[in-house]
């Protein structure tokens, strides 16, 4: 059998009509008709990630001003000019898929998982590339000052990223988490990297990294609890 | 099937606030929508209630839709959220009984005859996921590239997804039709 023939019966079985009742529909358009305003359709998808860029460079900035940028000051020009870029180019990239995100049915460019993945393997092998002081002073204690750094700057991003997507709708609420916490890391880790004046590489490597795959976590398991907690209120109860 | 450029307009006025606009909305897409929850469901009356909880939260969320980009995917992937809630909230209270009719190797196997077969039957045996995809191929009349918008993925994995339902259409619609020739089927 050739896929034109499967093509000419699925065809002809959808053709076959499926009536509802019109009185279901009538229902719907009685509940629908008291609650019908008019709406202001959601802003542009490019406002919105101009709006989630300029959110996420408005925290690591200030955070930096408030701690000191000492980070960047160390840094060699050709670093700046590695990292920041880099940075830059993967907050803009979450941007783009939290937008989508939040609207039903838009194209989806990358997956939020894989932007997971890619963004902390490529920071990675950036911060690798970079630096080859492979002391591990105060390993522990230090990183993990840097790692709450981050995710303190991570949370008012996060935060405030969601105020304005609130209007959008989330049909996964789980991956739109997940997307929002990415976005939210890259935020805490250009902080760091404005900051943070330890530039030992198992330190860049894993403390400031370790913002990314933390932050999305939480973001993805916020998203489900929110989803699960949705689903809850709409049992019946008793 | 209608216009996407239709239903774009009728949507633009369902923002402004336009009743007709909405009721056309509601008349024109329902029986589309109702089928798409009748072949996962089995049951009408589920259907019937998923038909009027997806209307609920298009309402709810109709200012999402911007003018210009196509109108279905941006529908279906409403259903299809309201779908995948009620598949997990039903599988949550009803524990893990699994309805005979619903296992794959159960389901029966449209016999080919003149009649046009039931579509339901027909996609029975395929797993969700491919044939979520062939309904909107087939039934919503949905471009590649509108399915991979409804169902957050991309166009080679939505091509992948139809092939694949092919492919085992292809063996139970010969299985079939060899069955029938062998009077297997009276």
């Amino acid at each position: 059998m050739k896929d034109r023939e499967i093509d000419e019966i699925l065809t002809r079985a959808a053709e076959a009509p499926h009536a509802v009742d019109p009185a279901l529909l009538d229902r719907i358009a009685g509940t629908i008709g008291p609650s019908l305003r008019p709406v202001r359709p959601r802003p542009a998808a490019r406002v919105l990630v101009g709006g989630l860029m300029l959110i996420s460079v408005s925290v690591a900035l200030a955070g930096a001003a408030r701690a000191g940028f000492y980070g960047i000051h160390k840094l060699s020009a050709g670093e700046r000019a590695l990292i920041f870029p880099a940075l830059g180019i993967f907050i803009w990239l979450a941007a783009m898929v939290c937008v989508s995100e939040f609207i039903p049915g838009s194209r989806r460019r990358v997956a939020p998982g894989f932007l997971l993945g890619a963004g902390s393997l490529a920071l990675v092998a950036v911060f690798a590339v970079l630096f080859h002081d492979y002391r591990t002073d105060h390993f522990v204690s230090q990183g993990v000052v840097c790692l709450v750094a981050g995710l303190l700057h991570a949370i008012p991003t996060a935060f405030v990223s969601w105020l304005l997507l609130r209007r959008g709708f989330a049909v996964n609420s789980a991956a739109a988490g997940l997307v929002v916490g990415t976005l939210a890391a890259l935020a805490g880790v250009t902080m760091l990297e404005l900051h943070c004046a330890n530039l030992q590489a198992w330190h860049v490597i894993v403390w400031h990294t370790a913002v990314i795959p933390v932050s999305a976590v939480a973001g993805g398991l916020l998203g489900l609890r929110f989803q699960t907690g949705s689903r809850d209120k709409d049992l019946p109860t008793g | 099937m209608y216009p996407d450029s239709d239903l774009e307009m009728l949507m633009a006025r369902y923002q402004q606030g336009d009743l007709s606009a909405a009721t056309g909305l509601i008349h024109r897409l329902s029986p589309q929508l109702h089928r798409f929850f009748v072949i996962r469901i089995a049951s009408r009356e589920d259907a019937n209630d998923l038909l009027q909880e997806t209307w609920l939260r298009i309402h709810k969320v109709r200012n999402t839709y911007r003018a210009g980009e196509p109108v279905l995917p941006w529908f279906y992937a409403i259903a299809r959220h309201v779908r995948v809630d009620h598949y997990r909230k039903t599988r949550r209270t009803s524990g893990r009984e699994e309805r005979l009719d619903d296992m794959p190797e159960m389901a029966a196997i449209p016999a080919v005859s003149v009649k046009p077969p039931d579509l339901e039957a027909l996609l029975a045996p395929l797993p969700e996921s491919q044939r979520e995809v062939v309904e909107m191929l087939k039934i919503a009349g949905m471009s590649l590239e509108e399915v991979a918008r409804a169902t957050s993925s991309s166009v080679g994995s939505v091509k992948q997804k139809a092939h694949r339902a092919y492919e085992k259409l292809r063996e139970r619609l010969s299985g079939a039709g060899s069955q029938a020739r062998t009077g297997r089927f009276s």
